[in-house]
């Protein structure tokens, strides 16, 4: 019984924690634009997370080595190097923008500006990094995410034309007044919001760190596959609301209170207080796991003690990497400008940076040296040489989409 | 010593995490001491592991800006990395495992620094999270 109680709330927790700023921002500008016309990238970027993070779980707990140990000691020292710039800018931007997603939530509630939350979410979030237990962090931003419910409930209250919106979801096509490029960046924009680097760092490194061994391997798969399908269903909620209400008026989303709005519509205030509950604990939640992979990233690279088990003054380059990482994200949402900007540009860095970091989990969950039995098996590997290739295109594809038209005009 | 046999320098040794017996990360195997015995056979007779070494290997303005702050930082005057001499390594498999505790080699001169003047300083760095 104690055991299945585990189980279930490692899902939970996986599905509350699957939604960040990224997945809120993305599915809601391409719901209002595009209704359900691109649902199909969210399911592919889905299946991507579970492949890339089941072969990653499965790493950690055989061999107890994380990514980014990996990704220098299969890349060498010089692109290892090249790959940890990509990927710490990509995380670095990320916190920045889940912080100002912290202080957006907090706006919504108080009315107070969220430039005036910035300094105050960024100290509440690197003191819980500091003093808070690594499982009880995890749990309490991941069931509190869960209120993130109410997008799906809304969804229903408001009674879309189903029949219309599984119509745009199985004809993936360009809609008139719209060009490829836009429906191709905002692809790529779901795709990376789905697949963000910093997810499969956090969850390797949290299990290294909660000394994951074979006999985990079950759970950590659960929490996978059933987890993150589940919080991919919160996703395409936040999309169908957005396209539900703000589609037929030609309405676009530009913040983050228009993408609570249909919320508030369907469910009124007390749904509104709901999603602002969830809108924090995501964003709040993200903020921690993309602070601890800014230093997970560096001190992995590095060799050095990373980590909370051990005390912060025996991982004191580690804590620094936090710190000051935390500090320029709030150096950059100071400059006022606009966190959705920051998102904007987070998912297109981390779709850049996603490939060098794939392809040595890829290589290392074939080597027998390092998983013995627990080598990728046919099946994995034809998923997993599939979404090599995904991710190349997406990589290759992201900055020219991204010109073309102009950051989705 | 569980070693792999052949030891392929390359892919056995270089940019391996290198821990303690109590699985402390002590840093990666930035380079490797290679010297040549009387029958002409190559053997690995240490390890080194800092930044000066992983600086003067990825070369170019980055390298030696690593390099460079690695002995900056050095408070002895005495800018080498970490050497830790073969004998000392117990196995080598996901990680390069070291028979003796991290507390009896020179602990990085950068961990230090940042552990007396800034992480020390701030309360609850005594606290495991």
């Amino acid at each position: 019984m104690k055991r299945v109680f585990a189980i279930t709330l490692g899902i939970l927790t996986a599905i509350g924690g699957f939604v960040d700023i990224g997945d809120l921002v993305a599915n809601a500008v391409t719901g209002a634009r595009f209704g359900m016309r691109l649902a199909w990238v969210v399911v592919v970027g889905v299946i991507g997370i579970c492949v890339y993070a089941e072969m990653c779980g499965r790493v950690a707990a055989v061999s107890g080595r994380p990514v980014f140990d990996l990704v220098r000691e299969r890349l060498g020292p010089r692109i290892g190097l090249t790959n940890l710039i990509g990927s710490y800018l990509a995380t670095l931007f990320t916190l920045s923008a889940e912080i100002g997603g912290v202080a957006i939530a907090v706006e919504l509630a108080t009315s107070v500006h969220y430039l005036l939350w910035v300094p105050i979410a960024a100290f509440v979030v690197w003191v819980v990094i500091w003093r808070v237990k690594f499982e009880m962090m995890e749990r309490i931003f991941g069931l509190a995410g869960l209120s993130l419910v109410v997008f799906v409930v809304a969804l229903i209250q408001l009674a879309p034309p189903w029949g219309q919106l599984a119509g745009q979801a199985v004809t993936p096509v360009v809609p008139a007044g719209e060009d490829w490029a836009t429906y191709g960046f905002f692809a790529v924009a779901l795709f990376a919001a789905a697949l963000t680097p910093y997810e499969v760092f956090f969850f390797s490194s949290g299990g290294v760190e909660e000394r994951w061994t074979r006999k985990d391997l079950v759970v950590s798969r659960l929490n996978v596959f059933i987890g993150f399908p589940l919080g991919g269903l919160l996703s395409l909620g936040v999309m169908g609301t957005a396209a539900t209400l703000f589609l037929p008026l030609g309405v676009r989303v530009e913040s983050l209170d228009q993408v609570a709005l249909p919320v508030a519509v369907a469910l009124g205030k007390l749904g509104l207080a709901v999603v602002i509950l969830g809108f924090f604990a995501a964003t709040f939640g993200a903020a921690l796991e993309t602070g601890l992979s800014a230093g997970y990233t560096i001190a992995q690279y590095f060799g050095w003690q990373w980590g909370k088990l051990v005390r912060p003054r025996e991982a004191a380059r580690f804590h620094t990497v936090v710190l000051v990482s935390i500090l320029i994200g709030v150096a950059m949402l100071l400059t006022t400008t606009d966190p959705i900007m920051i998102t904007e540009y987070s998912l297109v860095f981390s779709a850049v940076a996603l490939p060098l970091t794939y392809l040595p989990i890829l290589i290392v969950a074939n080597d027998r040296d390092y998983l013995g039995d627990q080598v990728n098996s046919r099946t994995a590997n034809a998923l997993g040489v599939t979404y090599l290739v995904i991710i190349l295109v997406v990589a290759v594809a992201a900055v020219p989409l991204m010109i073309i038209s102009g950051m989705g005009g | 010593m569980k070693i792999p046999d052949p030891l392929r320098v390359d892919f056995h040794l270089l940019d391996r995490q290198v821990v303690d017996p109590d699985g402390y990360l002590i840093g990666k195997v930035d380079d490797v001491e290679v010297s040549v015995g009387e029958d002409g056979v190559p053997v690995v007779t240490a390890i080194h592991i800092g930044q000066h070494a992983l600086g003067n290997r990825i070369g170019g303005v980055i390298g030696r800006w690593l390099a460079a702050t690695a002995r900056r930082l050095h408070e002895t005057g005495d800018p080498r990395p970490l050497r830790v001499p073969f004998e000392l390594v117990h196995k080598v498999d996901s990680a390069v495992v070291l028979s003796v505790r991290h507390e009896l080699m020179d602990p990085s001169a950068l961990e230090i620094w940042l552990r007396d003047n800034v992480i020390g300083r701030i309360p609850g760095a005594r606290d495991a999270g």
